[in-house]
């Protein structure tokens, strides 16, 4: 009997939770799960119902009555929030518990509430036996990865903010109080001043400090020392007159414009009753020098030698900077450097054809691994190769020969642009890479058929292949014979999928992370890699021409029964780690690192650990779906 | 085993216990007595409520008991007891003895509750189980003055904490909705430093002297 009144109290649970979302979609099973394990609990108000403080949070909560605040503690606020109410049917704390760590937030009670809570064994097996619950959950911390987004951002806008434009004021550039003496200081002082400041100019002022007068370095020569002026009388005699002034409120294109034109380099800023706020030099202004996408493709494609093309690399960074800041996402962001890249390369062989005799051949320029899949980041080495075909009877043999020194060439030019030479010499001037369409295939056939170790890491790094250069016809034909190839291949494909889950990971199941030997996670061996290589099987198994990961993931997901929301997540995870690895790099250009893919996950904020652990559980899942299809 | 021999002398020719309510019985003979000093954390105390026809004592029958039980401060659903008397009065009893051990017992209103219970428990199984009984009747207005200050109705109680209940005036709905009020009752006890069953059970009687009832 007193099961009945079990279930009735069970029961009234969940028409409570019925009221809300995510339970009112979750399943009957699911829910009844939820509503027998819930037990209900008082908070005073003021009491602290979960703090960071508290560890790994033991319980799920879901308010039944009551409000409950959440607030960021520590220094850096986390997300957008600083504080946020949580009222009936919201719950907490959703990323902590899944990621198995503390709180970010402390969860007080604001007024008297009641809670249901439920063990984080019970709510981890909740996310197994529903995927409403799941789905709810994984969208939630993949807002949070927007979070993540959007304070990444704000860090770049600050490191962005330093770079100001051509529009920024001169009030803002300013960034000296101004030296200045008066029109009847000895000339010797103000020179021994302007010595000991370093100054290249001394301002002359009347008693309301309204500029009178400017003395540059550059009139010292002239007016002091060949004029034999004697420096016991005052300054006043010496300076020009009616220097060249300009409102704080002037942009620095105005200064510039007002330098050109009277061929000065200092100006003097003052404010709207004349009086002086500081001085604005020509340096000041050149480094304003302001990037834009649009100015370096011309750049680039206006580049008449390697100088101009090196220089047009440096941009490539700094922009990839600016868009950063920009808020642009990994996807995206890596899609413009890839661009910029591709142009680059392209503009290199223009110009390496310019001094090679190509005639008679017929050719695609290949780029192979990250670069094959427009996800190259900013140290990325060369992966190219050339596929090619005589015409009008050039022999096979000569045009290879011709081909492999303009290659050469082209490698050259592009370690000089940045992108260095691959060590495993993957490389167009690679006789073994310089190949027919007929000797690529029989080079990717022998690899199918015989998958040993070298073969499938051949597999991982050619199958990325797109034409950058060239006749894209070449690619075309190579990748649906690919594809044909490959699809009814079962046993290839299970030893491209055995060799991929070699590489687990790096989830620890008492710490967060596995580390490496030096502390840190790989993010690209341990990280992009897992979904790189998922990528590649399922869109080979499926057919998928693009080369691109996200793409390759979007196209297969579709195809083989994964909802749109799960591969979002997949995709979030990947694009984050993307981010991340990016980014390391980005901060890591002031003291060329070597590896700059690795990150030491302390270093990393609160928020960012947590999505950080998130993209690899979706990695897992990858790796796992992988699993099950292939039975391994 | 005087409590069976009475039992059966009293049942007459009533219909025999089952052999369960009668393990149930049994069982509930040999527990020791409950910890009152135990924190409220540690303890277990146990909501029951009775449907009855009326409200008059003299009158009125018990028609079903509801119990829900208090864990550490938790609420917890299967830990739930509801029966009707009829058609096996003893075995319902019985039951709910299961399910309360001879842990504390929290009603609202003991006067009524206490009464016909024990009147039902002394009829039906030959004897009055001694417990400690808490009535939220007086540690309510005791504990949360500034909500209200003199003894009041559930009703009225259940509106100031803003707690609802699946089904009113049912034994187990009431009860579901006591339970919670005890949920509020402990965590503002322990702020007083009422923090065992024994310090509430004081508690209550001071606040009854005060109250001169």
């Amino acid at each position: 009997m007193s099961t009945d009144a079990a279930n009735l109290l069970v029961g009234a649970s969940t028409d409570f939770l019925r009221n809300f979302s995510p339970f009112n979609r979750m399943e009957a099973e699911a829910l009844g799960f939820l509503a027998e394990r819930a037990v209900l609990a008082f908070h005073a108000r003021g009491s602290d119902i979960l703090t960071p403080e508290m560890g790994v949070p033991r319980y799920f909560y879901i308010v039944q009555r009551g409000k409950v605040q959440a607030r960021q503690t520590g220094a850096a606020v986390v997300t957008e929030y600083a504080s946020l109410s949580l009222g009936p049917g919201e719950c907490f704390p959703i990323g902590a518990i899944s990621a198995r760590r503390p709180s970010t937030n402390a969860y007080v009670a604001v007024e008297d509430s009641f809670c249901f809570q439920i063990s984080a064994d019970d709510f981890l097996h909740l996310m197994q036996i529903s995927p409403v619950f799941h789905l709810f959950c994984t969208q939630y911390i993949a807002s949070l990865l927007n979070q993540s987004r959007q304070q990444l951002q704000t860090t770049f806008a600050q490191r962005a903010a330093d770079q100001q434009t051509m529009t920024t004021t001169l009030g803002k550039l300013i960034k000296k109080e101004p030296v200045f003496v008066a029109a009847d200081t000895p000339t010797r002082a103000a020179l021994e001043r302007m010595n000991d400041l370093r100054l290249g100019c001394m301002v002359v002022v009347d008693e309301d400090r309204r500029p009178v007068g400017i003395v540059t370095q550059s009139d010292l020569l002239p007016r002091v020392i060949l004029a034999g002026f004697e420096l016991a009388r005052p300054i006043g005699e010496l300076m020009t007159a009616n220097p060249h002034q300009l409102p704080a409120t002037a942009s620095a294109y105005d200064a510039a414009l007002e330098m050109a034109t009277h061929g000065v380099r200092h100006l003097l800023v003052v404010d709207p009753d004349g009086i002086l706020k500081g001085v604005v030099s020509e340096r000041d202004l050149f480094s304003l020098q302001r990037i834009s996408l649009r100015q370096i493709r011309a750049g680039i494609e206006n580049a008449a030698n390697i100088e101009a093309l090196q220089r047009a690399s440096k941009d490539i960074r700094q922009l990839a900077l600016n868009l950063i800041a920009q808020g642009i996402g990994a996807e995206q962001l890596t899609q413009f450097i890839s661009a910029l890249n591709d142009a680059l390369t392209r503009r290199i062989i223009v110009l390496a054809r310019e001094q090679h005799d190509l005639i008679g051949i017929d050719f695609g320029w290949f780029a192979f691994g990250s670069e094959g899949r427009h996800e190259q980041t900013l140290s990325t080495d060369q992966d190219n190769g050339i596929v090619f075909r005589t015409v009008e009877g050039v022999p096979v043999g000569e045009a290879r020969q011709r081909l492999l020194a303009f290659a050469r060439k082209v490698n050259e030019d592009l370690a000089a642009c940045g992108f260095p030479l691959c060590r495993g010499n993957i490389m167009a001037s690679n006789p073994d890479l310089c190949l027919t369409l007929e000797e690529w295939k029989s080079r990717f056939g022998d690899w199918i058929r015989e998958p040993d170790p070298q073969a499938l890491l051949n597999a991982s790094i050619f199958f990325d292949f797109r034409v950058l250069y060239g006749n894209e016809r070449f690619g075309d034909q190579l990748r649906s014979w690919l594809n044909r190839s490959v699809k009814g291949n079962t046993a290839f494909l299970r030893m491209m999928a055995a060799n991929a889950l070699k590489v687990l990971p790096p989830l620890g199941r008492i710490r967060d992370f596995v580390l490496e030997d030096d502390g840190t996670i790989d993010l690209k061996k341990s990280g992009a890699r897992l979904f790189v290589d998922v990528a590649r099987i399922l869109a080979l198994r499926i057919g998928v021409n693009s080369s691109s990961t996200v793409q390759r993931l979007r196209e297969a997901g579709a195809k083989i029964g994964v909802s749109p929301e799960e591969t979002a997540a997949i995709v979030d995870g990947f694009n984050f780690i993307q981010l991340l690895r990016l980014r390391s790099q980005h901060l890591e250009t002031e003291h060329e690192a070597a590896d700059d893919n690795r990150v030491t996950p302390e270093s990393l904020n609160e928020l960012d650990r947590r999505i950080l652990k998130e993209a690899f559980r979706q990695a897992r899942k990858l790796q796992l779906r992988l699993k099950l299809d292939y039975q391994l | 085993m005087s409590w069976l021999s009475r039992l059966k002398t009293a049942r007459g020719s009533a219909q025999p216990l089952s052999p369960q309510a009668e393990r149930t019985l049994r069982a509930w003979h040999a527990l020791p007595e409950a910890a009152l000093d135990r924190p409220h954390f540690e303890s277990r105390y146990v909501v029951v409520n009775t449907e009855a026809t009326g409200l008059d004592l003299e009158r009125d029958r018990l028609l079903a008991v509801g119990a829900v039980g208090v864990d550490g401060g938790l609420l917890h659903s299967p830990d739930a007891f509801y029966a009707p008397l009829e058609p096996a009065p003893a075995e319902a009893l019985a039951g709910l003895l299961g399910l309360t051990g001879k842990n504390p017992l929290v009603v609202f209103n003991a006067s009524f509750n206490r009464t016909l219970l024990e009147r039902a428990f002394q009829t039906q199984l030959a004897f009055t189980p001694s417990f400690v009984w808490l009535d939220l009747y007086f540690l309510l207005p005791s504990l949360f003055p500034e909500k209200l200050a003199r003894p009041a109705r559930l009703g009225d109680w259940m509106a100031a904490f803003g707690i609802e209940t699946f089904q009113r005036h049912h034994a187990l709905g009431d009860a579901w909705a006591i339970a919670q009020l005890f949920l509020a009752v402990q965590a503002r006890a322990l702020s007083f430093a009422v923090g065992t069953p024994a310090a509430l059970a004081d508690h209550q009687h001071a606040f009854r002297r005060k109250l001169k009832v």
